[in-house]
């Protein structure tokens, strides 16, 4: 019996429950209704509709074709105010086969009618009337159909025109008749000029993308990430060590570099130095390649350094002198015909000597902070016990400084930036928090989240919302969150140095932070950097994803000015923004059994991405590049709206003037390239996949 | 020598899948680990080149301590280490050349395998181990279009690359058919009695562990049930291994 009634109740709730939710719905929608002003008035005026009905026929009469025309002329005399004597108006001689017109009267007042009648024109010709003042100001009056003996009549009414005393006016017909044959408008060349530029803008905005995307892919890709672990002190040293070797880098690497340039510059230097560069490492390599070291040794590992850095010159060397010579021969073909062609590896040239200590520094710092690490990771194999928690704290203490001085940096550039700082501070107490408590509670080094998970969570929370006001009110946040102003410029002294205020106090709370994080973690317990650095790419990648190229577009106009430049630069960060998610996704899909084998033989990451993981996800890549092109061109025919270039801009300009049968012509031509474009991607993509 | 002590895997979701295990394997002998599905032969296999890190106890391998090397170390030992599996872990979009060139992956300079180059002296190596595993002819076809057979040979002749001293054999026969089975294992054997590599394989079927195992170590939920010869495996012990209602099923 209790079974019998407990669905009955049930029911009758659940029914109810049905009834609210749709009166909920019902509500919701109506102030859906409200906000988005949606008018059938509006719909129904008539004046309005007049409008867009000539819009719209406007619209759907593009001018894509032109004919060229042959015209005759043929003049009438007419006199405002007929003369007393009631003489006619002497009219022009009349040549024999010419085409001539008849008007009556000839004389009259304003708004009177004059029949205009024209013989001897050509056969169905359009026939324009015009009206001419004294004063030569032409105004046209009615357009007519010409039969197909060369004769009309029409009749106009004589305007009101101010002025001309007893000078007579002109009544002129034209007759006007195409010949040859049609051909493509100005309108429809300058379109397609315009829809050239936009479909290599979004070809640009892909390509670029493309590799950047690939690079990310695997750093947004958790499968892969989640492997890379390394222990913490070996982590905190690289991190200390990066800036140190961005500016060894800068320092020693960069001149290479340029020196690269300049002799690419001389073509001769530019070909022979890097060859012997390149020689002279290979054969220091087979040297000592046969000095028959055993590997794992001392003297194997400081080979293997002293290799390396020697590499990392020759390689910036001869980048260097790539650049230069595509410098060079960019001047060469400049005046050239291939001097688009010289533009182009001109300004990659350009782009590579501008670059050059960008990556001389980069290279220095990967270097500088993978070496020193590898020195490091021998001794630091000695701290046991306190020594560990010692040493970790203290390489805490530098990483966590330099952490929250890099985040000050960034925060001093724009004021909103200055919730970086409060976010960092926040992650660091709450890690450190749960140093905290999984030492407390003896959770070793399994996972064990789950046990008291409320309990975990609520203390997250309490620390997080601590943390971030304490670290508001230190740093004094308000100013740049508030009043959106950037942090003061007052300075703090630390003995002969003198830092901002804002950036001392970041890095303070930087060394707590990171001293206790340190302290508890000691130097051998594993760190998730790859997690880290998943997290990190993800974050900016899903950041950047939901900016509007629009918008993008607006600012990067700002920088480099209105034109498709602009377009490239906005496209291609979406692009990357975009593929980058999509690509990591399809790292993330992949057969784990390749790359597993792959990592079994012994081969470094590396190796086991470009083995068992590049393979598998080359027909996804392809597919998906294809599928951003697709959605690139769409996008990049509406960039110029805000000045990005491309068809959009010239589709504004004549929706601007109403010129709506030119805005006609482009949006036939977008319809035409984004349906093709669409058909031949599809097309293509389904035979990769 | 091989050297399992104590060594204990719990993964991350609270599954126990070893416990306590210890053994020793001597060079060149051919061992056989049999148990039901999931009663950590993969656990314990992977654990020896750690593809898996374990929880507790230590790997020790011809002196070396597998379970405290850092990465660089982990790969100088990785490479002495050959690897098969059920399932091949072939590239299947890559030519079978270039997925026997993978093996010696952990030799060549990282910079060069980067672009696909190997030394000559690698690429005359990887036919000559097709040629010892009879699939010489397919070196430049795509991996998917062999048979199971012929890829898991490919698969040997990847794992052979790498001058193995000891072979991990996780399930190599499970997606084949009884015929193809043997044939692989005849290669294992090979090896084994050739080379003299260690091999260490597991596998489902009492028989065919039977027919090529210098030893038996059988596992039950983790823990270590039977160490022994393979003759010593009687009826009660197959029960002990197996469970009560398991059947021997004869493997031809």
């Amino acid at each position: 019996m209790n079974n019998n009634q407990f669905p009955t109740s049930r029911g009758a709730l659940r029914k109810l429950l049905l009834v609210l939710a749709v009166v909920a719905g019902v509500l919701l929608y109506a102030y859906g209704w409200r906000v988005t002003d949606i008018s059938l008035d509006e719909t129904q005026d008539q004046t309005r509709q007049t409008s867009v009905t000539r819009a719209l026929r406007e619209l759907l009469s593009p001018n894509v074709f032109d004919q060229d025309r042959d015209s005759e002329f043929a003049d009438a005399y007419f006199a405002i105010g007929c003369p007393d004597d009631g003489e006619p108006i002497p009219q022009p001689e009349r040549a024999e086969g010419e085409p001539y017109i008849e008007i009556s009267p000839d004389c009259g007042e304003r708004d009177d009618a004059v029949t205009v009648t024209g013989h001897h024109f050509h056969a169905n010709a359009d026939a324009f009337v015009r009206w001419i003042p004294p004063n030569g100001q032409s105004r046209p009056m009615v357009r007519t159909d010409v039969d197909a003996n060369g004769y009309f009549q029409t009749t106009i009414s004589v305007p009101s025109l101010r002025g001309g005393g007893d000078e007579f006016h002109t009544i002129e017909v034209e007759g006007s008749w195409p010949v040859g044959l049609p051909h493509l408008s100005k309108t429809t060349e300058t379109v397609i000029e315009k829809m050239v530029e936009t479909i290599f803008l979004a070809l640009m905005a892909t390509t670029l993308a493309v590799p950047i995307a690939f690079v990310l892919s695997f750093f947004a890709a958790r499968n892969l990430m989640r492997q890379v672990r390394m222990p913490a002190g070996d982590v905190l040293i690289a991190f200390i060590l990066l800036p140190i070797g961005w500016a060894l880098g800068d320092l020693l690497v960069g001149p290479i570099g340029e020196l690269g340039v300049d002799w690419g510059k001389d073509l001769v230097l530019g070909i022979v130095g890097p060859a012997i560069a390149m020689v002279a490492y290979g054969g220091i390599a087979r040297a000592a390649a046969t000095a028959g070291l055993q590997e794992g040794t001392v003297g194997h590992r400081a080979r293997k350094i002293g290799l390396n850095v020697l590499l990392v010159a020759v390689i910036i060397f001869t980048l260097g002198a790539v650049g230069g010579i595509g410098i060079w021969i960019g001047d060469k073909l400049e005046d050239t015909l291939l001097s688009d062609l010289g533009n182009f590896v001109n300004t990659l040239g350009t782009l590579v000597d501008l670059s050059i200590s960008v990556a001389a520094a980069l290279a220095g710092a990967l270097l500088v902070s993978s070496v020193g690490t590898s020195l490091v990771r021998g001794g630091l194999r000695y701290f046991e016990g306190p020594a560990d928690h010692i040493v970790g704290a203290v390489l805490g203490v530098a990483s966590g400084t330099l952490l929250m001085a890099m985040m000050a940096v960034i925060a001093n550039q724009a004021a909103w930036f200055g919730l970086l700082p409060l976010l960092v501070v926040v992650i660091l107490a709450m890690q450190d928090l749960g140093l905290i408590y999984n030492r407390l509670t003896g959770a070793g080094h399994r996972d064990e989240a789950n046990t008291h998970a409320t309990l975990r969570l609520a203390l997250q929370v309490a620390v997080a919302v601590v943390a971030f006001y304490f670290a508001y009110r230190f740093l004094d946040s308000g100013r740049l969150i508030v009043d959106g102003r950037l942090p003061s410029a007052l300075k703090t002294e630390i003995g002969p140095f003198s830092v901002k205020t804002y950036t001392f106090r970041a890095m303070l709370m930087g060394a707590v932070l990171g001293g206790i994080g340190g302290w508890l973690l000691g130097i051998h317990r594993n760190f998730p950097l790859g997690m880290t650095v998943y997290n990190t790419t993800r974050t900016i990648l899903n950041a950047l994803r939901s900016i509007e190229p629009l918008i993008m577009g607006i600012v990067f106009v700002i920088w480099v000015g209105i034109g498709p430049f602009a377009g490239v630069l906005a496209l291609m960060l979406h692009s990357i923004a975009a593929l980058g998610k999509l690509y990591s996704e399809q790292v993330e899909n992949i057969d784990p059994g390749p790359s597993e084998a792959v990592q079994a033989t012994g081969a470094t990451r590396l190796q086991m991405i470009a083995y068992g993981v590049v393979p598998q996800i080359v027909p996804p890549y392809i597919a998906f590049t294809m599928y951003r092109w697709d959605i690139n061109v769409r996008m990049s025919t509406i960039i110029g709206f805000v000045g990005g270039g491309g068809i959009g801009f010239l589709l504004q300009q004549q929706i601007n003037l109403l010129r709506y049968r030119e805005a006609g012509v482009a949006v036939l031509a977008i319809a035409i390239v984004v349906s093709v474009l669409d058909f031949a991607s599809a097309s293509i993509r389904e035979r990769m996949i | 020598m091989l050297k399992i002590e104590h060594l204990t895997k719990v993964y991350e979701n609270g599954v126990v899948a070893l416990r306590d295990i210890s053994f020793e394997v001597p060079d060149g002998q051919f061992v056989v680990v049999i148990g039901l599905s999931g009663s950590g032969k993969s656990t314990l296999l992977r654990c020896i080149n750690r593809l898996i890190d374990p929880t507790e106890g230590r790997i020790i391998w011809n002196g070396i301590d597998i379970t405290a090397a850092n990465d660089e170390e982990l790969r100088l030992i990785r490479r002495r280490i050959g690897m098969i599996f059920q399932q091949f872990n072939l590239v299947k979009r890559s030519k079978v050349i270039t997925n026997v060139l993978a093996g010696r992956l952990g030799y060549t300079n990282p910079m060069w395998s980067l672009i696909n180059r190997f030394s000559p002296h690698d690429r005359q190596m990887a036919l000559a181990k097709l040629e010892r595993v009879g699939i010489r002819e397919k070196a430049f076809t795509r991996a998917d279009e062999l048979s199971g057979g012929q890829q898991q040979r490919v698969g040997i002749a990847r794992a052979l690359m790498q001058d193995p001293e000891l072979m991990l054999a996780d399930e190599p026969v499970a997606s084949l058919d009884p015929a193809t089975s043997h044939s692989v294992m005849k290669y294992l054997e090979l090896l084994n009695k050739e080379d003299g590599i260690t091999i260490l394989c597991s596998l489902h079927f009492l028989s065919l562990a039977r027919a090529y195992a210098d030893r038996i170590i059988a596992l039950k939920d983790g823990l270590l049930e039977f160490d022994g010869d393979p003759a010593d495996i009687d009826e009660q012990r197959f029960k002990d291994i197996y469970g009560e209602d398991a059947v021997r099923v004869e493997i031809a």
